[in-house]
């Protein structure tokens, strides 16, 4: 039952994950490969407020959503000067730097050695996250309030300028929409989800380390949105129940865990080589990456 | 003690050349995001481990049946992966996420069957001269020469025979060239063979001083990739010098500060190329809506 219980709490985790990434890359059109390093930094500044300033819960994940969302900003200004592949570069160059200065600058984020004993964060007064059980529920809120605040954005005539960027960005332009606001608009409140589940992420694990928001996690963020799909509430929740299930699906059949890491991403790869061929909206979406 | 690091900086920097032109042999003329090169790149010097120490194939040998087999494998993901979707008429972001499935289980074979760790080809330690204050290993040499013969091979070939005209006119206009009679589809094929080749020998050249692992071809491809934009996109001189300025920049850095800060100063660089000289140093600028 725990063994279910944790596996809920990291699907949680990666629904925050591929929402915020829906918004982005399903909604605008904006193919970002920058958002380990937001997730990262998300989780980094939560661990500032816990353990430099010993804030409780509530301010901790919002000092956590605003600031990152602010140096979203950094990765928002140059890259949306830029189009297609040029934008994918530039998003590629700040996850990269992002992670070289998490793992670099020893002296505030201790590097490659990681931040280990990440203490519980507190409710109100003395009231303390601690134990599965209640990791459990913080991140059933979390994923609820989310969800619920993606489904009416969609909704909303923001939304629907959003994917009208997406669907024909000049139009929106001769229709007067302020097309560049718009996307920093949403690069910054999918920053600030993304923020949630760096919180959630630093303070259900208790330990955080540079290597859980490189390159490769940005991609697998991305590869699980897109086996998903794209541009509806389903599509991100069904492609984190794929990435994080399939391991474990991996796992009774009895394969030995060196050869099952392996195993794992072979089938990732194939799953985004076939179905970008017969099925680029992914498996519950309702648009196709262009 | 500062030519040290520059004449270093100089080879690694032709070998970044190197890669990052058979990269741009590919995204120049079609425009693809050609991720799985970096896996493409990887895959040489396992070959060629596995020829030359695993079955025992003499040097020479090995490394013709190493480049083979990479070109067999760059092939295979043209065939298999690239053209069912340009059939399809897919996007471009569609055919660069296929890439990076592609990659995603090049990597993953590699690492199961040769393990995560690093490998090492020659175990032997280089010999080195030395000219004035600067030492140059044997090795060096051998990247040095290897590299400089293959540009001139290349741009010879490039402005004077058949190939390079028609590489050069699909280059500018894939269409009209479709239009006047050019066969696309096989020039599409030779110029993948080149990629892999390319991508083959730079590894290898690297892989034989250093050794490897299944995850060094994504650090190279970025490298390359940078190397592309800031020399330019278009030309195939630009790689090369967007190759050595990056090698020599990321010396001086190694000189000045520490070889931690190689990547931040690399892509802050390529950001700094994007904002505010996108067509890079030698291209021209052109307006696409």
């Amino acid at each position: 039952m725990e063994y279910v219980i944790h596996l809920i709490i990291l699907i949680n985790i990666y629904i925050i994950l591929t929402t915020s990434s829906n918004l982005l890359v399903g909604l605008t059109n904006l193919l970002s490969l920058g958002q380990a390093a937001l997730y990262g930094i998300g989780a980094y500044l939560s661990v500032l407020a816990l353990m430099v300033f010993h804030w409780p819960l509530i301010p901790t994940l919002l000092f956590s959503m605003i600031i990152t969302s602010l140096l979203s900003l950094l990765l928002a200004w140059p890259s949306l000067r830029l189009k297609g592949d040029y934008f994918v570069l530039a998003t590629l160059g700040f996850q990269l730097i992002v992670f070289t200065i998490l793992y670099n600058w020893v002296s505030v984020t201790r590097g490659p050695y990681g931040i280990p004993g990440i203490p519980n964060p507190k409710l109100f007064g003395d009231i303390e996250i601690s134990g599965l059980w209640a990791f459990f529920v913080l991140s059933l809120v979390l994923v609820v309030v989310v969800v619920f605040l993606f489904h009416n954005l969609i909704h909303s005539p923001f939304g629907r300028a959003l994917k009208g960027i997406r669907d024909d960005e000049l139009s929106m332009q001769a229709l007067g929409k302020n097309v560049t606001a718009l996307k920093i608009q949403a690069f910054v409140i999918s920053s600030a989800f993304i923020a949630i589940s760096g919180f959630l992420y630093a303070t259900y694990v208790s330990y955080i380390d540079p290597t859980s928001f490189n390159l490769d996690e940005s991609i697998f963020i991305l590869s699980a949105l897109i086996v998903g799909g794209l541009g509806n509430i389903r599509g991100p929740v069904i492609g984190a129940l794929v990435v994080i299930l399939l391991p474990e699906a991996l796992r009774f059949i009895g394969l030995p865990d060196s050869v099952a890491a392996n195993i794992r991403q072979i089938i990732y790869g194939l799953a985004l080589i076939v179905l970008m061929r017969f099925r680029p909206q992914g498996i519950a979406g309702n648009y196709a990456i262009k | 003690m500062i030519w040290q690091f520059i004449v270093n900086g100089v080879i690694t920097g032709m070998i970044y050349g190197v890669v990052a032109l058979g990269f741009a042999l590919v995204y120049n003329t079609t425009r693809i995001f050609h991720i799985a090169y970096a896996a493409i790149y990887m895959v040489a010097p396992y070959l060629l481990m596995f020829l030359f120490k695993g079955v025992g194939i003499p040097l020479l040998f090995s490394v013709i049946l190493a480049m083979s087999g990479t070109v067999v494998i760059g092939m295979a993901v043209e065939l298999l992966v690239y053209t069912p979707l340009i059939r399809h008429k897919s996007s471009s972001s569609v055919i660069m996420v296929s890439s990076i499935g592609a990659m995603i289980i090049i990597i993953n074979v590699v690492a199961l069957f040769a393990g995560n760790e690093t490998k090492v080809i020659n175990t032997e330690i280089a010999k080195s001269l030395k000219i004035g204050q600067v030492l140059i290993t044997y090795t060096q040499l051998i990247q040095f020469v290897s590299s400089l013969l293959l540009f001139i091979a290349f741009f010879a070939f490039l402005k004077f025979s058949r190939f390079g005209i028609q590489t050069r006119a699909y280059r500018d206009d894939a269409t009209l060239s479709a239009v006047l009679g050019l066969n696309t589809l096989r020039l599409r094929r030779i110029l993948y063979i080149l990629s892999s080749l390319f991508a083959g020998i730079g590894s290898c050249l690297i892989a034989w001083d250093v050794g490897m692992d299944p995850y060094v071809g994504m650090p190279m491809l970025l490298n390359a990739m940078v190397a592309l934009i800031i020399g330019g996109i278009g030309r195939f001189e630009a790689p090369v010098l967007g190759g050595v300025l990056i090698g020599i920049l990321q010396a001086l850095v190694v000189y000045f500060t520490s070889a931690r800060w190689q990547d931040a100063v690399t892509f802050t660089l390529l950001i700094i190329f994007l904002l505010f000289r996108p067509q890079g140093i030698l291209g021209e600028k052109i307006r696409r809506v």
